[in-house]
């Protein structure tokens, strides 16, 4: 290893050990990419995910020859914004370095094909959202990267189209510097109503380093779409925020696994997924709060709401728990249940149609998740 | 706080010498089986079903996946799968061997007897010791014996339901216990009838390296009402012992069964429970568990809902201390319209111990009217403890309600400070406080049992704050 001459010792060492990090961290992932299976029935992440179906059906796609064919473009965001290209070795790092829920080697796959998406490197803030929008009508797996800077606010929107059946596989990692405020909107869907309704799975990474961000997804018009989403908490003082809110139709099959990792104490978590279900849809909720020893004075909820509007909707949910410090306050709740009558009596009694109550009753329950995601901060 | 070693409750942890005139050695094999059958003077159709069990025992993985890791260390070949006295209980303590009686007595058992039962099942490693009932309570046709005599005597109730609510290829648990089985409780309630006063099971291991498999079956009959109590203990050893009971309740129309557990095992017991309840029309379940020993514990009592406006409850409470892992929880199946059923879980968890909670609830498709209210909540007292929540809930249509709520929290300094200001010592405060947390469950527990498990919380706060 070479340094510059200008270098001190401490700081020679400091580096060499971060490399030594590094590396061995490398050769860990490298390890853990070459040992994991294609997510079977017995992968406890998949449980009710229909992995023999979708999991494997989405590794034959990545692992046959068919191309990644797809457009990328960034709006509101010009020099800040990078494409990646395959060469680029530290963003390759940064996401062989990602967490999955159970999908190791789904995302090795997604490396294999490394070199689509968008890298933002946002070092001022900006007023107006950053818009990236990403299409496709084959496969497609696309890669964003969002570095925020100390101190920087801003407001990113990404719109993945999945056109006429495609199947579109992203992976994403989110970086908040100290006093970084953040807000990152995810909208997954196929654009047309009359067009085949494609697939989509997305991986997400947020590593807080003592910053604010609000994190939202939110899927449409798909066959299938499975989130899974890892929140990770490095600083004190840090708050994490996950959002979602789904209106699946049809027979979509939505998969949503979250991660909230307390690394350190005194910072806060929450979450909140709202589902409307209608049709013959299932919704799967896995979400789990870690509390790693010692990282005492922790806030963290989760809460996962379901309104079952059809009798034909399925609704797995599992808020799990796992706390290994004390002095924690964690709670979790999963409710699902049906439309409240009285509601929608009150909305009868008034004159409105049954169907147009029925939907304003489900707008005005996933409105909470739009109106505390946009909340000033 | 300072966390240190803590010592449960000593009452039990004592052993006589061994004495067995049957002792079928270690590991499982068809020809364990015959000699448990020989040793039992069983038929052939069930010595045929044990080793159909025995077959699918070994065929089956181990549960691995949505379990606990601790349950990799089961060795199934370091067990003695048979130990006993002969297959007779006496009906008389008197006649009980002289050993076991002393073990009783110590435990209290006779003593509670006439205090309170209605009717007493002791058993001592593999078969029961001792089996007595009230005589007004025999001539209403009440059955209360052991799993043994039941399907000798009673073939033609007891035949129809064996294995009927808990299959034997449900799991590899259960299918170890139909092929070793022995011991238990099998109890009839005819319709209509009421015991005013609750049935006791005492399950005590002596023996080290003993697996007890104990088998109950409790039938209430249409418009039954009854209440039955297991207590369990068992010396500490070096080597591990292995309690694999299966515990199948059948709750006839309109009929209502509680089943309290207070499991006080020592830290070397693997403690794998099966215990499932099928209740129809009307009927209710309760199961009232309290887990305070054992080195680990999986058990998740289950109530299949199976009749229109069947009710289901599990109410639990689980602590745990250095080294050991409670991994309790419940299972309800919601298969009919309009049932409800309500869990509420409680755990506490000590110096290094881990207690998790593991549920399932489940709204079959086409049920209406079904409601469920899950609530979990769990109390650290150190900074090495450990608490998980693992619930799954699965519903299916849009006529139901299902609610889980879990948090975790731990002893408020401030109550504490003021506990202490008025004079308490920190750990009186300490245990005022846990006491506090699960006064409403405590409740729940018939009053012998609620003031005893005071107590064993009361010691336990004693020895682990330092």
């Amino acid at each position: 290893m070479d340094f510059p001459d200008s270098m001190s010792m401490e700081e020679a060492f400091a580096l060499a050990e971060a490399e030594a990090k590094l590396n061995a961290a490398l050769a860990e992932s490298k390890a853990r990419f070459e040992n994991a299976v294609i997510p079977d029935r017995l992968n406890e992440d998949w449980r009710f995910g229909r992995p023999h179906k979708y999991a494997r059906e989405l590794a034959e796609l990545l692992q046959s020859n068919t191309p990644c064919t797809g457009s990328a473009e960034v709006q509101g965001c010009d020099e800040e914004a990078v494409i990646i290209n395959a060469d680029d070795d530290d963003l390759k790092q940064t996401e062989m370095l990602m967490p999955t829920i159970g999908s190791d080697a789904l995302l090795g796959l997604h490396l294999k094909r490394f070199g689509n998406g968008y890298a933002l490197y946002l070092e001022k803030s900006y007023d107006s959202p950053i818009i990236i929008n990403y299409r496709s009508s084959g496969l497609y797996t696309p890669s964003t990267f969002i570095m925020a800077a100390p101190g920087v606010h801003a407001h990113i929107i990404e719109n993945i189209h999945c056109e006429n059946g495609a199947t579109i596989f992203a992976a994403r990692n989110i970086q908040v510097a100290e006093g970084a405020k953040l807000k990152v909107e995810l909208h997954a869907f196929c654009p047309g109503v009359e067009q085949v309704q494609g697939r989509c799975m997305v991986i997400t990474n947020v590593q807080n380093m003592g910053g604010e961000v609000r994190h939202l997804t939110n899927f449409l018009n798909l066959d299938w779409a499975r989130e899974e989403t890892v929140a990770e908490i490095y600083a004190e003082g840090s708050d994490t925020q996950l959002y979602s809110s789904n209106t699946p139709l049809e027979h979509m099959v939505l998969d949503q696994h979250t991660r909230q990792v307390h690394h350190v104490g005194k910072a806060v978590s929450n979450l909140l997924y709202k589902n409307v279900l209608e049709d013959k849809t299932t919704a799967t909720f896995a979400g789990n709060i870690y509390v790693a020893p010692g990282a005492h004075n922790t806030d963290a909820y989760q809460s996962n709401r379901n309104l079952m509007i059809s009798e034909y909707a399925t609704v797995n949910s599992l808020p799990g728990l796992e706390i290994l410090a004390d002095k924690v306050r964690c709670s979790h709740g999963s409710a699902s249940g049906p439309m409240d009558e009285e509601q929608l009596f009150y909305l009868l009694s008034r004159g409105i149609p049954r169907h147009e109550a029925h939907q304003l009753i489900a707008l005005g329950f996933v409105e909470e998740v739009d109106n505390k995601f946009n909340a000033p901060f | 706080m300072d966390e240190t070693t803590f010592q449960v409750d000593t009452r039990g942890a004592f052993s006589m010498p061994e004495n067995h005139k049957f002792d079928a050695g270690f590991g499982l094999t068809e020809a364990t089986i015959d000699y448990i059958c020989d040793a039992k003077g069983e038929p052939d159709w069930l010595r045929q079903f044990r080793k159909d069990a025995l077959k699918k025992f070994n065929e089956m993985p181990m549960p691995y996946h949505w379990a606990p890791e601790g349950i990799r260390n089961v060795d199934f070949e370091n067990f003695r799968y048979y130990l006993s006295h002969g297959a007779t209980p006496s009906r008389n303590w008197d006649e009980v061997p002289e050993d076991m009686k002393r073990t009783f007595e110590r435990l209290g058992v006779p003593e509670q007897e006439r205090a309170f039962l209605a009717g007493v099942d002791a058993q001592y490693d593999s078969e029961t010791a001792y089996t007595n009932m009230r005589e007004e309570l025999q001539k209403q046709g009440v059955i209360f014996v052991n799993s043994t005599e039941g399907l000798k005597e009673y073939e033609h109730i007891f035949r129809p339901w064996f294995g009927k609510v808990i299959p034997v290829g449900d799991n590899k648990f259960s299918a170890l216990n139909h092929a070793a089985f022995s011991g238990g409780s099998f109890i009839y309630v005819p319709k209509g009838v009421k015991l005013a006063q609750p049935l006791q099971a005492y399950f005590r291991i002596n023996s080290e390296s003993m697996g007890q498999f104990e088998r109950t079956l409790i039938i209430a009959d249409e418009g039954a009402e009854l209440m039955y109590m297991e207590g369990c203990t068992a010396p500490q050893y070096d080597s591990a012992t292995l309690h694999s009971g299966v515990v199948e309740l059948v709750a006839l129309k309109g009929a209502k069964i509680q089943y309290v557990t207070v499991q006080n095992w020592s830290t070397n017991v693997y403690n794998l429970v099966i215990q499932r309840g099928l209740a129809m029309e009307d009927a209710e379940i309760r199961w009232i568990d309290c887990n305070l020993g054992s080195g680990l514990t999986m058990k998740y009592p289950a109530v299949v809902l199976q009749g229109r406006r069947a009710r289901g409850e599990v109410v639990s409470i689980s602590l745990a201390h250095s080294g050991q892992l409670q991994d309790t929880g419940a299972r309800m199946i919601h298969a009919a319209p309009e049932t409800t059923s309500n869990i509420v879980a409680k755990s506490i968890s000590i110096g290094e111990g881990r207690a998790s909670y593991r549920g399932e609830v489940k709204v079959l498709k086409g049920m209406k009217g079904c409601k469920n209210n899950t609530e979990c909540d769990a109390l650290l007292i150190n900074t090495a403890s450990r608490t998980d929540t693992y619930p799954a809930i699965t519903v299916n249509g849009n006529a139901s309600a299902v609610q889980h709520e879990a948090s975790v929290s731990q002893v408020d300094e401030e109550m504490l400070f003021y506990l202490q200001q008025r004079g308490l010592t920190r750990a009186q405060a300490m245990s005022l406080a846990v006491n506090g947390f699960i006064n409403d469950l405590v409740k729940e527990f018939p009053m012998e049992y609620s003031v005893e498990l005071r107590r064993l919380i009361d010691l336990e706060m004693e020895d682990s704050i330092g």
